[in-house]
């Protein structure tokens, strides 16, 4: 209680030259801000990269044969599937699994072809594992579904390779983007594209560069690209791999869906038919298992899970996600790190202003810190006072930046932030072009501890200079 | 019974170049709830003396007893614990502090001393209504004429019932009006608290009404003198 009468000198002290402390108050804030956001955003893209790893890519585990992961081949199946199968059940906390076929393969169409990773898959039981078939583009047909149909679903970019994703400007897409208030000279320009088909979007943003200035295509570009794109749906694939002899055999799927993730490299390879109709490609007698994926209630058992089915294996490898998506991984254990290094940053940056107000402060008041040595304060009470200022100063700006920035982070959480310049190289890497910010409880408590450990760490030496004084000395100043 | 004993002080400063004896064997001491003061003309060491009888300074030899505590054998935390609670201080040029409000400098030794809220608020309400500033509780030393500022410090430095109050030319900065009132209220504290008054000062207003006076020339004592 007595050392409250300290506590309420500082704080009026924060406020006695209201401009300079604004100033530094301002600084902190903005600082804050930047790294709130900054770490907000790695956050956002590290959740979504971890999520969609584990929904889209590899789930929590996957069982493969041990030689299978070191040479492909058709028939390095899992080794005792059912008793996998049945252990896999009696998981606690599982929520599902499915078993696949995978091969590589090449795809072609008569303007393109790529190599591929093929899975055969039940669509029904993937539904449950992958989040795949959420994830079909507007005008890009539907997930495959139970039935021998024949059809293939490939990647957003696999199409792209494959010359299946085209742009073509009709009077219907005109009509629509008229309706969605495009300028009528722009309109007007487009109509000398009409119904010509461009086989890439390449090539389309070309003829729009030529027919459009920078700003117009930096305002209308996007647009006109969602509105044009044509997936050609149905159109015939034909897929090439190595039958259970060895030999290579030729099958033909029509196009029945496109999926885009956030992964441009797994959209680019990933395409995915019924199981029993690539059985058919690859003959035999029975659908291959090469691959198992589980997928667990809580993240938090995977390592218990790996060991016990490790423990009951033999020649299988239970990878855990994190070894299959070690990019995800790695983001989600450092993400700690990065908010120390961030907020570090900032805040090592932001000492020097605060030493430099605070010494200001200190060569100001040399008379009154003298004539308080003089009637009875001792060392203890100045170096806490001083202290306790620089703390107030700071946390001023702190307690301002974190509210600031978290109310930025809520808004841009629920719009995202697209970063469409830089999107195609993103989602090369795994991660999506629209990152939804999002901040944590925990690292507001960090910055708190943090801009106390910088504000004390800065008020060392002011306060060392105070504690220099001697008061007779100091009484004598102006 | 003595209060303050000083036994043959001497200050120098720059011994090594040119000798400044600010202080030149003094030796003076004062009793219980005096009203002293120190007059002589300008460097002839005052301040210096009151300096060292409060414990900022350190005498070159000599000693000054207070209370029966040698004040040079005191380490310097030691002495700021003195000061806290044995002496109390009234500058020239008030030194409030600027941030707090006239009760929350009067109460602010107080606090220092660890008193409790209620007796500190007791103690800092008698001292604001004997300076007559009751009317001022809330105010800022800005918000108050030099006057009022010194009246509030003069309740500050008493405020923990100091052995001794210690003033320096404490009515300089004072138009002939508030240091008279402000003198009058020294007086009536002095001998209502019981509570030694030493000032330093040029005003021949303090000195007549001092009960002790004290004259120094080039750092000796010239003359002592006590009125009835």
């Amino acid at each position: 209680m007595h050392e409250v009468m300290i506590w309420s000198i500082s704080w009026k002290n924060v406020w006695r030259n209201k401009i300079r402390s604004l100033v530094v108050i301002i600084a902190v804030t903005l600082g804050i801000i930047c790294g709130v956001l900054l770490v907000a955003i790695m956050e956002g893209w590290t959740e979504q990269r971890l999520h969609d790893a584990i929904y889209n890519e590899v789930s929590h585990i996957q069982i493969h044969n041990a030689d299978y992961l070191k040479n492909e081949e058709i028939l390095l199946t899992v080794k005792d599937t059912s008793q996998m199968i049945r252990s896999i059940e009696q998981i606690p906390g599982l929520n599902g699994w499915v078993k696949r076929t995978r091969m590589i393969a090449m795809a072609n169409t008569p303007w393109a072809n790529t190599g591929i990773i093929i899975y055969g898959i039940d669509p029904e039981k993937e539904k449950k594992i992958t989040e795949i078939y959420k994830k079909i583009v507007p005008g890009g047909g539907e997930y495959l579904n139970k039935q021998k149909s024949g059809n293939i679903l490939i990647g957003d970019k696999t199409a792209e390779l494959l010359k299946l994703k085209q742009y073509i400007v009709t009077q219907e897409v005109l009509d629509k983007l008229k309706a969605e208030n495009i300028p009528d000279d722009i309109i007007l320009i487009l109509g000398k594209l009409k119904d010509t088909r461009f086989r890439s979007p390449k090539e389309f943003r070309e003829a729009l560069k030529s027919e459009l200035n920078t700003k117009e295509l930096n305002t209308y570009g996007n647009k006109i690209l969602e509105n044009a794109l044509d997936y050609r749906i149905k159109n015939k694939v034909q897929i090439t791999l190595s039958d259970i002899s060895g030999n290579p055999v030729q099958g033909t799927f029509r196009v029945g869906g496109i999926y885009k993730t956030t992964n441009g490299g797994f959209d680019q390879a990933a395409v995915f038919v019924n199981s029993i109709e690539l059985e058919d490609l690859y003959g035999g007698s029975t659908v291959l298992v090469h691959e198992i994926a589980v997928l667990l209630n809580d993240i938090e058992n995977v390592d218990s899970v790996k060991e016990k089915l490790t423990g009951i294996s033999t020649g299988n490898t239970i990878s855990t996600w994190k070894e299959l998506a070690p990019d995800a991984a790695m983001m989600n254990d450092y993400m700690i790190m990065y908010y120390f290094l961030f907020i570090g940053i900032v805040l090592f940056a932001l000492a020097f202003g605060i030493i430099n107000t605070m010494m200001m402060t200190i060569l100001e008041r040399t008379k009154e810190l003298g004539m308080l040595m003089a009637i009875g304060m001792n060392r203890r009470r100045v170096f806490s006072m001083i202290m306790l200022e620089t703390i107030f100063l700071t946390m001023v700006g702190a307690v301002a930046g974190m509210l600031s920035g978290w109310l930025i982070v809520e808004a841009l959480g629920k719009s995202g932030i697209h970063f469409s310049s830089w999107g195609e190289g993103f989602e090369a890497i795994g991660f999506a072009a629209r990152v939804y910010p999002v901040i944590t409880p925990s690292f507001f408590l960090i910055i708190i501890v943090m801009v106390v450990f910088t504000a004390v760490v800065s008020s060392v030496w002011p306060a060392r200079k105070a504690l220099k004084l001697i008061p007779v000395e100091a009484l004598r100043t102006e | 019974m003595k209060v303050i004993d000083i036994r043959n002080v001497h200050k120098v400063y720059d011994e090594t170049k040119i000798a400044v004896r600010a202080v030149d064997g003094v030796t003076l001491n004062f009793a219980e709830a005096e009203f002293a003061a120190i007059v002589g003309p300008s460097g002839s060491g005052k301040t210096t003396l009151l300096n060292l009888i409060g414990g900022l300074d350190i005498p070159t030899s000599g000693d000054i007893f207070i209370d029966g505590t040698n004040l040079s054998k005191l380490k310097s935390s030691e002495l700021i614990d003195f000061r806290l609670n044995n002496i109390g201080f009234v500058f020239q040029s008030y030194n409030l502090i600027p941030v707090l409000t006239a009760k929350e400098n009067v109460e602010f030794i107080m606090s220092l001393q660890k008193w409790p809220k209620v007796e500190r608020d007791k103690r800092t309400m008698e001292l604001l209504a004997a300076i007559g500033l009751n009317d001022r509780v809330n105010s800022r030393p800005s918000q108050m004429s030099g006057g009022q500022q010194q009246r509030v410090a003069v309740a500050r430095a008493l405020a923990s019932r100091p052995k001794f109050v210690l003033a320096d030319e404490p009515t300089a900065n004072l138009d002939s009006k508030s240091a008279a009132t402000l003198l009058e209220i020294m007086e009536k504290l002095n001998h209502e608290e019981k509570i030694t008054f030493i000032f330093s000062t040029h005003d021949a207003r303090v000195v007549k009404m001092a009960h002790r006076v004290i004259t120094l020339e080039d750092g000796k004592v010239v003359s002592d003198e006590v009125r009835e």
